[in-house]
């Protein structure tokens, strides 16, 4: 349960919101690369925290995000045309460039220098791995660019996703570090879904459903372990590792890809969940590309090829299959693990009501992120104190999944597997 | 559903063709207008949970310190103990003879008070409370009541919170390292205390 002024804090990212400044303190994925992919191609409308944005890439390949608005008329400038180093409304010909600097108004004396003075406002965006990052907060305090293992492992090596979810952020992060729901509400997906099944991991998952939690902070957030029964004397551990204010991993299963999520507030009805795959040591296969491309493991099929609206969705009851549902082929009738979660989280309304909720011992990872969070943006508003997450150092995490003997601490005995380590393999069962 | 199918929908759709009429969405029952903002304010209002009863133990002095200064607030059903005499308890001693005291100082009954308990929290400091904790523990595994463990870290060392964690790793559920201790609060906010 939260009370319902924390609830608002928690969930409202618009700028001048204390959490929506806390997310201005981090580099945030903005777009895909593929979105922009070369010069001068077309503008692509942005909105994120609740700002209506253009992302741009100009003749010189230099990327942009700035008002989507001119400020001449207000017209959107996704009309604009691309072209010669800037981004030209179309209405009168006023001409930006990626900094939001007016670089020509035609209709005044060039000499005036008019232009000079017309400014949007404008955010860095820069490429690292196969993702667009801005920083939306003052340029005084801009953290070092992000060092994600998923975004810095070579090309071939990874591969990320996008959707719309038409909820707000903090409940879908919150499904994200919340162990306790793969038991049940995936458990057709760790059967039969090609970048989860087949690992030995699975059966421990299959044979123990009541697992116990062990929560530990983390400098950048926590590290969530679930612990179930393996062979005798030994426990089968996964490890969820959350880092401020939004990244969730989830742990891996044998040699698959390891998976994890970035969930981005749009607006306070809306967010992006970007989901990632990627392996440290070797290129993806064909295959497993594949399986990406065609909405399995954390990923989802599409309503169109260029749209971000997931094929399931709110408009078609998320393709509900209550005969799947009945013979427990899907848990939930919802096809797809990305989907399975987004039609619940999204069933809770735009901002779920938690001052109604009934939380549980087992839901302490949620109860501890919501706790770590509230502090670290009351402490950044009042005192302006850095929140955890922005270095290096904090991104430098793993999930992992471990036997240990059951006399053995999660966070003493994995603690190397819980690091990143380049050119070695992730830890898994 | 073939799931190994390359067009999974297009199976579906087959699937769900040779079935007959398919559950289209269909005014208010349909996902699209149940879940918006309008239509969240029609949420019933009426409580949707009783009265949560929690005993909230803790197994040392620093653990008592930190509990007292949120003792005073208003609680549902939440019942704060402490151990009422210092020194190891061993883990046979018998739960009629665990000596536990309220904050006021009166005696109690470690049966009579985990009698009908939803949840069992247990705070621990240091590495000490093993025997007691597994005293509590074992009657709340008999009785099948939630028995949750929150160490805490609050200006120890990482060899102490780990002591603290070893000692209870085999009786709670659930088991939270906190760094600081205004997280007991929170979370008996949190699980309606």
């Amino acid at each position: 349960m939260l009370r319902k002024e924390v609830n608002d804090l928690l969930t409202q990212t618009d700028p001048g919101t204390t959490m929506g400044e806390m997310f201005r303190q981090y580099w945030i994925p903005a777009l895909l690369a593929r979105e922009l992919p070369e010069d001068d191609c077309p503008p692509v409308r942005v909105k994120l925290l609740g700002e209506r944005l253009i992302a741009f890439r100009d003749s010189k390949g230099r990327y942009g995000l700035m008002d989507e608005f001119c400020a001449h008329r207000g017209v959107s400038l996704w009309f604009g045309r691309n072209e010669e180093g800037g981004l030209r409304c179309p209405y009168h010909g006023w001409k930006y460039d990626v900094n939001g600097q007016c670089i020509e108004v035609p209709s005044e004396p060039e000499e005036s220098g008019f232009c000079e003075k017309i400014k949007l406002k404008a955010y860095p965006l820069i490429k690292v791995g196969d993702v667009l990052w801005t920083h939306m907060g003052d340029k005084e305090n801009r953290p070092p660019e992000p060092e994600w293992e998923f975004a810095t492992v070579p090309e071939d090596q990874t591969y990320t996703s996008k959707r719309w979810q038409e909820c707000n952020w903090l409940q879908a992060m919150e499904g994200g570090i919340d162990s306790s729901h793969v038991s049940f509400l995936h458990s057709g997906g760790l059967k039969s879904d090609p970048l989860f099944k087949g690992a030995k991991g699975n059966q421990y998952n299959a044979n123990d459903k009541k697992p116990v939690f062990e929560v530990t902070e983390s400098d950048g957030g926590l590290f969530i372990g679930a612990r179930r029964m393996a062979e005798e004397g030994h426990y089968y551990w996964r490890i969820t590792p959350w880092v401020m204010p939004s990244f969730t991993m989830v742990p891996p299963r044998g040699d698959h890809p390891v998976h994890g999520h970035f969930w981005v507030p749009i607006d306070d009805y809306n967010c992006w969940a970007w989901s990632f795959d990627y392996h440290p040591t070797r290129p993806l296969t064909p295959e497993e590309l594949q399986a990406m491309k065609d909405g399995y493991g954390v990923h989802n099929k599409y309503e169109s090829e260029d749209s971000f609206r997931p094929l399931q969705n709110k408009d078609n009851d998320y393709l509900m299959d209550r005969a799947a549902q009945k013979s427990g082929e899907s848990y939930s009738g919802i096809w797809g693990i990305a989907m399975q979660d987004a039609s619940l989280q999204e069933s809770m309304g735009p901002v779920v009501d938690r001052t109604r909720e009934n939380l549980v011992s087992t839901d302490n990872g949620i109860i501890m992120a919501r706790h770590r969070l509230r502090k670290a943006a009351i402490a950044l508003r009042d005192k302006g104190v850095q929140p955890p997450g922005r270095t290096t150092e904090h991104q430098m995490v793993r999930s992992a999944a471990k036997v240990l003997p059951d006399d053995q601490p999660f966070k003493d005995a994995m603690a190397e597997d819980l690091t990143v380590r380049p050119g070695v393999k992730q830890t898994s069962v | 559903m073939p799931h190994d199918s390359d067009d999974i929908f297009e199976a579906d759709n087959a699937t769900r063709r040779d079935r007959g009429p398919v559950d289209h969405p269909t005014m208010l029952s349909s996902c699209s207008r149940a879940a918006t903002a309008e239509e969240a304010r029609y949420r019933v209002q009426y409580p949707n949970s009783m009265t949560r009863s929690s005993r909230i133990f803790a197994l040392d002095e620093a653990a008592a310190e930190a509990m007292y200064g949120i003792t005073e607030e208003p609680w549902n059903d939440a019942h704060f103990l402490t151990l009422a005499a210092r020194g190891k308890v061993s883990p046979d001693t018998r739960p009629e003879d665990l000596p536990l005291s309220r904050p006021d100082g009166a005696a109690a009954s470690l049966l009579d008070e985990i009698e009908g308990a939803d949840v069992v929290v247990l705070l621990a400091s240091d590495g000490t409370s093993e025997g007691a904790a597994e005293v509590i523990a074992r009657e709340c595994f008999e009785r099948r009541i939630m028995c949750a463990g929150l160490a805490l870290g609050q200006g120890r060392s990482d060899a102490a919170v780990a002591t603290v964690v070893n000692s209870m790793r085999r009786f709670a559920r659930v088991l939270v390292v906190a760094q600081d201790d205004d997280f007991i609060p929170a979370m008996l906010t949190a699980l309606r205390a």
